[in-house]
């Protein structure tokens, strides 16, 4: 008896109430004169059998396919001889790998041993016994739940009520699934910030001015002093923003007005999805266009001209970067020139002004909170950005306000201390979910700012 | 009724999914050096092809990184080979005894040059190790000639050298966690430093100061830190003439018509000059086993007769091809009985 | 006095009037200026790319002519055969001339060493070959293939280029046989990541995204539609609501790497399930585009005009059944919109699955939800940092393939919109 077929059955079972609800209930229905004196429709009552009937098994099914491997297991083991279970935990573990590997048909290793096999074919004994007991339990709980929900059918039951009841739970739960994720980032990330700064100051952290996380990993090795001064860092990722926000503010704004106020239609239908690609295309492609095209064409013209130009420039990286948060600039803007109503703009023609004075003067002033909480938007979107930079920008974590030479942001550290290193023990690792804290409450910070803004600006003029 | 039967059919898959995530594992898990990396994927490429057993999967760590996980226990979620660009250390192999890995397999695979290399479009440089030492290390010896040191000044390559160019320092070489790191301090660095008198004198007397000053690296941004992808050093080397990088020969063979190696103490790295030792900076190469997990994951033992086979590492082997050093014929007949033994590495 | 008053007044306005034209031509011509600069970004992106890409659809062959001797192939042992050593034999004896070890490696170099896998599936398939001679096509190594696609140039000096002379005269006397030849690459589409750019293909890493993909969808689509319903339509105005709502819209705007750190320590760390796989790469990008798919899926039912709920109210139906039965139909191509963007961003995301591990060498394709994997994305990530040449036109190639699946998705989204949009 498969997992699919047990999905199956199950299924099939709620389907099968489904139609006894609905029949019953017709069945009801005829002595009182019809379907229209019953409470609620005939599919409700179906609806309420196969709720009933399919709901409980399937929590149950869920909880014993999670629980069944390690019973499994533990039951295997226990037969398994005094000295196979007196081995280290972990070397029982291979060899209970092996086993496992052995009852699925999989390649095995070497030549087995006779308790081996005779382990393996418990194993795969104890999974079929499982899958019957499993399958006849879920099918004979479900036949008793079906009769019993069945037969308390009257017709006066509730049963519309009910069934929308159960819905309405559902619904309410899936939406909590937001709340935990939010739980989520902040105990992980929180959990393992607060075991780092066990291990090196918060002061040191947000306001040291070096950062050299590349400590010695053995007793015998001399590496970087490992400094935590997160300042450097996050000093490079504002630039690195700034320059992006330098290119996508002016081309982004000026885009949305020339869109929505001047552009013809079929111009606007043709331009604006074409736009709007810029923002589809995966952030990976873009590190590579930086790496690839932009870093060494701005590291020759800066040669042509004189200039020293690193070749992880700060400025090849933020361009980039600004070309991918245009459209949302541009988007936004776009949203809130919209809104604004159509009464200001008539009345600044009537008083003879041009339609760019109408929009410098009146159509701008009156979106600017929206405009802003758009760039606010974009900015936490350059913050947190990662390929590009990981592509694109460097390693070398220094103070320096010269776009042109090497910077780093906090995603390219994340990235560079996590991949690979897997241990969570030193404060090099740790460091990087308190990196990730630091965007984290950036981000919310700023997104929250231009949540509020947007809102209040809505508001306005709804 | 469409919604619902969709979040059913949801839920199923994470039920089914859930069920199978604890099952056996039937492929190799290899972690470790990026110097390794480009020869133990090759070899697992032919491997996966050549047989009926699944490709081994690498992921990528550097040698410390690597050792790190290979040392934390026995069992399947732990990897069952690392590879290393330098040999296992004492630290190392105790932690990995107090884990429990207690049975160990070395292999030796091979010769790696250490190269520093420029971009082609400028000219190769002419170094000693003492100039590399003088240009590297934190703390340099005062020039007026007094025993005593100061922060390393030196902007340029004509400050260390006035033979050489006047060009800044900046040099792109591999983090702590990388065993081609490791080489570089102790083959490089400390040979250099040797070289000046008071230094060499000062191993005696105090060893901890010595390699101190010996391996501890400048972080004024002189030495960039380029993580463990060596790939991407040669691509910015070609985007930046003046920069250096560090790392394993095989990079420079690949990449022979956009970077030169510079000559080191007189002699160019070449095949030839590494593999009979004329060239002074190179290491063995080298990956580790786990003996309790041979005939436990299937496949293992065939790897690591793939790996030792001529074929592999042999004078005319695939690997050579990649730009790896073989072993003298002796080594490699002694490497390829100690895998057919299983010998345990004592230390 | 007074007219000449008002004429000079006049002359002034005239001159204003003209810069105040001038000004707004000025402005438009900036606006047009901005989008078409946004535009010109896009096209010397694509530009740049294809360019770069299109090369790789195409393969360069080399066809040999292989004797099949009884004595090098064992009939009972044909798994352990030496296959690259008939490939090599064959060579040498098109190019007799070729002496010395240096020589002879460079001419073993020119086919790539899936030249012997593909023989030794040949012959494990059809053994009755064993004993005549046939002749086959196998893919050049990547350096001839460069050098046929012309991104070796011919006219360098020697040691600057990875062809050498004596390797282009072989070239030449092959092409003039007619035995080399560019053809349709269709390695590039069956096979998994390789270290051989030749032998490397994207199946693996589409099979990756495929797989993760659909656990996305599975849970994301299903779950953001009923969190959109509650929302929208049920949800009590309450400081718990509120918190949801705040909530959601912040998560859109989190940082992707952030999901990523959150996918190591919640399901790697904590449930302990396996790292690469596309199992928990999909729970990570589910939790990523749910924020996506139930902002549209808010925005989607509350463009249902009132009116409809108040005529389904009024004839009786209690809300569960005026939303299921008609906000909900009418609302649902705008989610269906919604959740395609959300497919599309999830496609093209890399960062949060550096985090969990999907960034390993993986040659087999994977067939399963937990077999290890990486995705499009993250193979270009890997393939663009490999110092062989021919990863680069790869990457390019993969990038298209990518971007070929990115716009077919965002175009059935617009025409969906377009399609189903219904002015109330």
């Amino acid at each position: 008896m498969s997992t699919t077929f047990i999905i199956s059955l199950l299924l099939g079972l709620s389907i099968a109430g489904y139609f006894f609800g609905y029949r019953r209930s017709i069945t009801l229905a005829s002595p009182i004169g019809g379907v229209k004196n019953l409470h609620s429709r005939p599919a409700y009552y179906g609806m309420l059998v196969a709720l009933w009937c399919g709901l409980p098994t399937f929590i149950i099914f869920l909880v014993w396919q999670s629980l069944e491997p390690s019973i499994i297991s533990s039951l295997m083991i226990a037969d398994l001889p005094l000295d196979y279970q007196n081995l280290p935990k972990n070397q029982l573990g291979l060899i209970i790998n092996d086993i496992k590997n052995l009852a699925t048909g999989n390649i095995v290793a070497g030549e087995k041993n006779a308790i081996m096999h005779a382990a393996a074919n418990h194993y795969v004994q104890l999974q079929i016994l499982s899958k019957w007991i499993k399958g006849g339990a879920l099918l004979v709980l479900g036949l008793i739940t079906l009769i019993i929900v069945c037969r308390r059918i009257t017709p006066e039951q509730r049963a519309r009520n009910h069934v929308e009841k159960i819905i309405r739970i559902v619904l309410f739960c899936c939406s909590t699934i937001a709340i935990l994720t939010t739980l989520g980032i902040i105990l992980s990330v929180l959990f393992e910030s607060i075991r780092f700064f066990k291990a090196v100051p918060i002061t040191d952290f947000l306001f040291g001015l070096k950062w050299s996380p590349q400590t010695a990993i053995r007793a015998d090795q001399v590496g970087s002093s490992g400094a935590f001064g997160a300042v450097p860092v996050f000093i490079g990722t504002m630039m690195i923003s700034a320059i992006a926000l330098f290119i996508a503010v002016p081309i982004g704004l000026m885009s949305a007005i020339y869109l929505s106020e001047y552009a013809g239609k079929k111009f606007r239908t043709i331009a604006k999805p074409l736009l709007e690609i810029l923002a589809g295309i995966p952030t990976v492609v873009y590190g590579f266009f930086a790496a690839l095209s932009v870093a060494p064409f701005i590291r020759q013209t800066g040669g042509l001209l004189g200039l020293d130009v690193s070749s992880e420039s700060a400025l090849a990286a933020g361009l980039v970067m600004g070309i991918m948060i245009i459209p949302f600039v541009s988007s936004l803007s776009d949203d809130v020139i919209n809104a604004v109503p159509q009464s200001l703009r008539d009345g600044s023609y009537a008083l003879g002004a041009t339609r760019s004075e109408t929009i410098r003067n009146v159509v701008v002033p009156a979106a600017l909170p929206g405009i802003i909480g758009g760039i606010l938007l974009a900015a936490s979107r350059a913050i947190g950005e990662t390929m590009i930079v990981v592509m694109a920008a460097g390693l070398s974590a220094r103070l320096t306000a010269n776009p042109l030479e090497t910077v780093t942001t906090i995603t390219v550290q994340i990235v560079t201390l996590l991949v690979g290193d897997q241990e969570f023990d030193s404060p090099k690792t740790l460091a990087a979910f308190a990196l990730g804290l630091l965007l984290f409450v950036a981000t919310l910070i700023l997104n929250v700012i231009a949540l509020v803004v947007v809102r209040k600006y809505r508001e306005q003029y709804e | 009724m469409l919604k619902k039967t969709a979040a059913l059919a949801a839920a199923a898959i994470i039920a089914v999914s859930a069920g199978t995530a604890s099952a056996a594992r039937d492929y190799i898990n290899i972690v470790g050096s990026s110097t390794v990396y480009p020869f133990a994927t090759v070899v697992a490429e032919q491997f996966g092809k050549t047989t009926h057993f699944k490709t081994p999967k690498i992921e990528s760590t550097g040698s410390g990184g690597g050792m790190k996980l290979f040392c934390a226990g026995v069992g399947v979620e732990h990897p069952d080979i690392t590879n290393a660009s330098r040999r296992i250390k004492k630290s190392e192999f105790d932690k990995c005894q107090g884990n429990g890995v207690t049975d160990i397999l070395e292999v030796k695979i091979g010769y790696d040059g250490i190269v520093l290399a420029n971009s082609k479009k400028s000219s190769p440089m002419k170094l000693s190790r003492k100039d590399i030492f003088l240009a590297l290390a934190k703390d340099i010896p005062d020039p007026s000639g007094a025993e005593k040191l100061i922060p390393n000044p030196h902007q340029t390559w004509h400050d260390v050298n006035p033979a050489l160019p006047n060009i800044k320092i900046e040099v792109l070489g591999p983090p702590p966690t990388s065993g081609t790191r490791d080489a570089f301090v102790e083959l490089v660095m400390e040979g250099g430093g040797k070289k000046i008198g008071w230094i060499k004198a000062m191993k005696k007397k105090d060893k901890k100061a010595y390699k101190r000053i010996c391996h501890t690296v400048r972080e004024d941004g002189a030495y960039i830190e380029a993580g463990e992808n060596d790939n991407l050093i040669v691509q910015k080397l070609n985007a930046n003439p003046n920069a250096i990088g560090i790392f394993g020969f095989s990079f420079l063979d690949q990449n022979s018509d956009v970077i030169q190696g510079s000559i080191v103490d007189g002699v160019e790295p070449t095949f030839e000059a590494i593999a009979d030792g004329q060239y002074p900076v190179s290491r063995p190469l080298y990956f580790y086993a786990k003996k309790a997990h041979i005939g436990m994951v299937p496949g293992l033992s065939e790897y690591l007769n793939e790996f030792s086979s001529e074929k592999a590492w042999g004078e005319e082997g695939y690997l050579t091809d990649r730009g790896m050093i073989p072993m003298p014929d002796s080594e490699r007949k002694q490497m390829r009985n100690d895998v057919k033994t299983l010998r345990n590495l004592e230390m | 006095m007074q007219k000449n008053n008002s004429v000079i007044g006049q002359e002034r306005i005239q001159k204003k009037l003209k810069q105040r034209y001038r000004a707004e031509k000025r402005f438009r011509r900036l606006g047009l200026f901005a989008v078409i600069t946004a535009l010109s970004f896009l096209a010397i992106l694509l530009i740049s790319i294809s360019s770069k890409g299109y090369t790789a659809f195409q393969q360069t062959y080399i066809k040999l002519e292989i004797p099949l001797s009884h004595e090098i192939l064992d009939v009972k042992n044909l798994a352990n055969a030496d296959y690259p050593g008939l490939v090599k034999a064959s060579l040498r004896q098109m190019f007799p001339d070729v002496k010395g070890r240096r020589d002879k490696r460079k001419l073993y170099g020119l086919v790539s060493t899936g030249a012997a896998f593909e023989l030794q599936d040949r012959i494990i398939e059809d053994p009755t070959l064993i004993g005549e001679k046939i002749s086959m096509w196998v893919p050049a190594s990547s350096d001839v293939d460069m050098f046929m696609k012309g991104q070796i140039p011919k006219n360098v000096s020697e040691n600057e280029r990875r062809i050498k002379d004596n390797e282009i005269e072989w070239i030449d006397w092959l092409q003039q046989e007619e035995r080399i030849e560019k053809r349709f690459n269709t390695v590039f589409f069956t096979a998994g990541d390789s270290r051989d750019p030749e032998l490397s293909g994207i199946r693996g890493a589409l099979s990756g995204s495929i797989f993760t993909l659909f656990i996305t969808l599975l849970l994301s689509f299903p779950i953001g539609a009923a969190t959109a319903v509650y929302l929208e339509e049920f949800a009590p105005k309450n400081k718990w609501t509120d918190l949801i709502e705040v909530n959601i819209n912040n998560l859109a705007a989190v940082p992707s790497i952030v999901f990523g750190l959150l996918g190591l320590a919640v399901f790697i760390n904590f449930f302990g399930l396996p790292r690469s796989v596309p199992l928990v790469g999909g729970l990570v990008l589910t939790l990523m585009t749910l924020p996506t798919i139930i902002i549209a899926g808010r925005a989607a039912l509350k463009a249902v005009p009132p009116s409809i709920r108040e005529a389904a109210l009024g004839v009786g139906a209690s809300p569960m059944q005026t939303v299921l039965h008609h906000v909900l139909p009418l609302a649902m191509p705008g989610m269906l919109t919604g959740t395609i963007i959300g497919m599309a961003q999830a496609l093209g995301e890399t960062a949060p699955l550096l985090m969990i591990g999907m960034v390993a060498f993986i040659v087999d394709v994977p067939g399963s939800f937990t077999d290890p994997s990486t995705v499009l994305p993250v193979q270009i990530f890997l393939w663009a940092d490999s110092p062989e040449r021919g990863f680069m036109e790869r990457t390019s190639a993969a990038i298209m393939v990518l971007l070929v699946f990115l716009i077919t998705m965002n175009a059935v989204a617009i025409f969906l919109r377009k399609r189903f949009e219904r002015r109330w």
